[in-house]
């Protein structure tokens, strides 16, 4: 009943010459509270190349599923809205487009995964009808053949007997086939981009490497982009190829995989990759029971206009100017960025 | 020099729930959420149960402080016997052992003052009274971390963190000599998790207490546990010192529970096993070892034969066919 996967082999990066898919310059969103303005996505470029994996990292409330949902076109009106930047995917500008040609885009060339599969699941409608609907919606497919794909789809997620499987509910379904079915209807329009929001994160661990492998491997089949946000380095270090740091709304580091985790540059990266509890491989474990190091404080509140950087209070190599003004975003290494005036001196104080 | 001295002993502890159905609510079937637990946590210890939701770990945590009635087993808190005492007898055992939840929002009484919920359990065991109070909860916050100025305040102005202190205040108002703590760290950032944990590991050596630790996450197991006890299906499969479970886990489960975790280092080559299909239904639990539908080396008799926990090394227990005493560890050959 079980199979070795070949180890998750450290993944390569894009090659330089693969053509940007998906084009994100300086996106501002915000909400619009009774308490005032919240800045939650506040000035945040990427770019992703066809078939690349690109974490977004970050705590609650660093503007990382905003960012997601903006790029959608799913800010709820009256909430919020995008207020400033643009989002150009294959050329098209996506912030101006009308409702009705987002939706052409959304669910078909750009697929989005959230993270609770229960409630992103239609309750009322089979699986095989759900995954049958956004193919034919998109595909022009007749009824037979969206049933036939819906199938298709299901096996290639690898769900046992996705005949009889297409036919049930998703209150049957287990947790794991549930967003395994979620992928099947991300993939069945083949995007050009997938977009999953902190997909694993309600599931088991061993649910968990059952599914981060399953999209690492429809990715290189299909040669769909991913943009996989979560807030768990153990994640991001076993599936990106190249990594956004965010804080407080805004990128605070940016870098390749290996060079994040092995040169961290920003005060707050370091800082993260140091609170956590490391588990190591058998054998070299590291010491039990050391304090872990702390962050002190808490997130800022993105209802008040942060004038420098958003880590400053609490960060140990802040001095005057960190408070005064916003720090720029600038190459530290070679294909290493970085939002710290003091970058040099952190990056020479021993982690 | 002996061992420290014994707080909790629990005993082939049994919680079963019925399954209703029907116009009449009949019992159509039980869920075997705990089935035959037993482990002891000493005092300055810190014993761990980890595994995958509906393991049963939960369930223990609440059977042991009673807030569940466990159908069968016992469970010895300081050497008396705390499952058969009636509400108020349990009253005076209940000073002994304190909770401390996952939720921090839902945990807290919204509508009393950080003070208020403080001070409940020590004016509820009248312990202090008047200015002697005000002291005992300002010295509290500040043992947490939290100002003593900030008694006014109410649960809402506090951050996740912030709660969780609030909650382990409570829980130590008291002085007792055993919290139990289930998954405390789990609703928090991690960078606020390092924090409390922190927190926990001070109080510990500070008084002292025993921890009974629930949590599903194995890098936050193996930083605050003395001991681990994994658990599958209402059971204990293993039970070892830290160093040996994380340096030679003996189960299979336990095994592919660690390969599953991903580590926060790139490139790190592991030939993982990756265990198919889901846990199966604790109402309904496969015979024999109840891993064996999911175990990459099960034999025919795994369907049949239920192993029993077996100390196979010198505190190291483990409940596999495979794994008989004075094993020694070494990789087993696959079956499937």
């Amino acid at each position: 009943m079980t199979a070795v996967a070949p180890a998750v082999s450290a993944p390569i990066a894009a090659p330089a010459h693969a053509e940007t898919i998906l084009s994100v310059r300086d996106l501002r969103t915000q909400f619009f509270t009774r308490d005032g303005v919240v800045r939650a996505v506040d000035g945040v470029s990427f770019d992703l190349k066809r078939g690349e994996t690109l974490c977004i990292v970050g705590e609650s409330g660093c503007g990382k599923s905003v960012t997601a949902l903006s790029i959608l076109g799913l800010i709820p009106a009256g909430a919020g809205r995008i207020v400033g930047g643009s989002v150009r995917f294959e050329g098209t500008e996506l912030t101006t487009l009308s409702e009705a040609e987002m939706r052409r885009i959304r669910g078909n060339r750009i697929s989005m995964i959230f993270q609770e599969p229960m409630t992103s699941l239609n309750p009322v409608f089979t699986v095989g009808q759900q995954i049958a609907e956004s193919v034919s919606i998109h595909q022009g497919l007749n009824r037979r053949q969206a049933w036939d794909r819906a199938i298709e789809m299901l096996s290639l997620v690898k769900i046992a007997d996705p005949k009889r499987r297409a036919g049930e509910y998703p209150h049957q379904l287990s947790g794991g086939m549930r967003q395994r079915v979620m992928i099947a209807i991300a993939l069945a329009c083949n995007p050009q981009v997938l977009i999953a929001d902190e997909p694993t994160t309600a599931l088991d661990v061993t649910i968990q490497a059952q599914i981060l492998n399953l999209m690492l491997e429809l990715k290189d089949r299909l040669g769909t982009a991913i943009i996989l946000i979560t807030h768990d380095l153990g994640v991001v270090a076993e599936t990106a190829q190249r990594v956004i740091v965010m804080y407080a709304g805004r990128k605070a580091e940016e870098a390749a995989v290996d060079e994040l985790f092995r040169h961290p540059i920003h005060p707050y990266t370091r800082g993260l990759m140091a609170s956590i509890p490391r588990r190591s491989a058998a054998g070299r474990r590291s010491q039990v029971r050391g304090r872990l190091q702390e962050i002190t404080g808490i997130v800022p509140s993105l209802r008040e206009e942060i004038p420098g950087c958003a880590f400053a209070p609490r960060c140990g190599f802040a001095v005057d100017r960190c408070t005064r003004e916003q720090p720029p975003f600038e190459a530290h290494r070679p294909a290493h960025f970085a939002a710290c005036w003091e970058a040099a001196r952190v990056v020479g104080t021993p982690r | 020099m002996s061992a420290p001295e014994m707080v909790l002993k629990v005993q082939d502890l049994k919680k079963h729930f019925p399954v209703h159905k029907g116009l009449l609510s009949r019992v159509v079937g039980h869920v075997f959420a705990v089935d035959g637990v037993s482990f002891e946590i000493r005092r300055g210890e810190t014993l761990c149960l980890v595994g995958e939701s509906g393991c049963g770990k939960s369930t223990v945590a609440k059977t042991v402080m009673r807030l569940q009635e466990p159908t069968a087993g016992t469970v010895e808190l300081n050497g008396a016997d705390i499952t058969k005492l009636d509400q108020e007898e349990l009253r005076a055992h209940r000073r002994q052992m304190q909770i401390v939840f996952q939720d921090p929002y839902s945990s807290l009484n919204p509508r009393m003052s950080a003070g208020a919920i403080v001070s409940e359990p020590l004016t509820n065991y009248g312990i202090a009274a008047g200015p002697e109070l005000t002291q005992r909860i300002a010295q509290l916050f500040e043992r947490v971390g939290l100002r003593a100025d900030a008694m006014v305040k109410y649960p809402h102005e506090f951050s996740g963190g912030q709660r969780q202190r609030l909650g382990i205040a409570r829980a130590l108002a008291v002085n007792p000599r055993l919290i139990v703590a289930d998954e405390p760290v789990s609703a928090l950032d991690v960078s606020v998790q390092a924090q409390v944990l922190n927190l926990l590991i001070d109080l510990q050596e500070e008084f002292q207490l025993a921890y009974l630790f629930v949590s599903h996450d194995l890098a936050v197991v193996e930083h605050i546990g003395h001991r681990i006890a994994v658990m599958y299906l209402g059971r204990i499969v293993e039970l070892a010192d830290n160093a040996d479970l994380f340096g030679t886990p003996l189960h299979p489960y336990t095994e592919a529970l660690l390969a599953a975790a991903p580590l926060p280092e790139p490139g790190l080559k592991r030939e993982r096993i990756i265990l198919q299909g889901d846990v199966p239904s604790p109402m309904n639990p496969p015979s024999g070892c109840r891993f064996h539908t999911r175990c990459p080396y099960a034999l025919p008799e795994c369907k049949v034969t239920d192993p029993p926990l077996l100390e196979v090394a010198p505190g190291h227990h483990v409940a596999c066919l495979r794994r008989p005493v004075g094993t020694d560890g070494a990789p087993l050959t696959r079956t499937a």
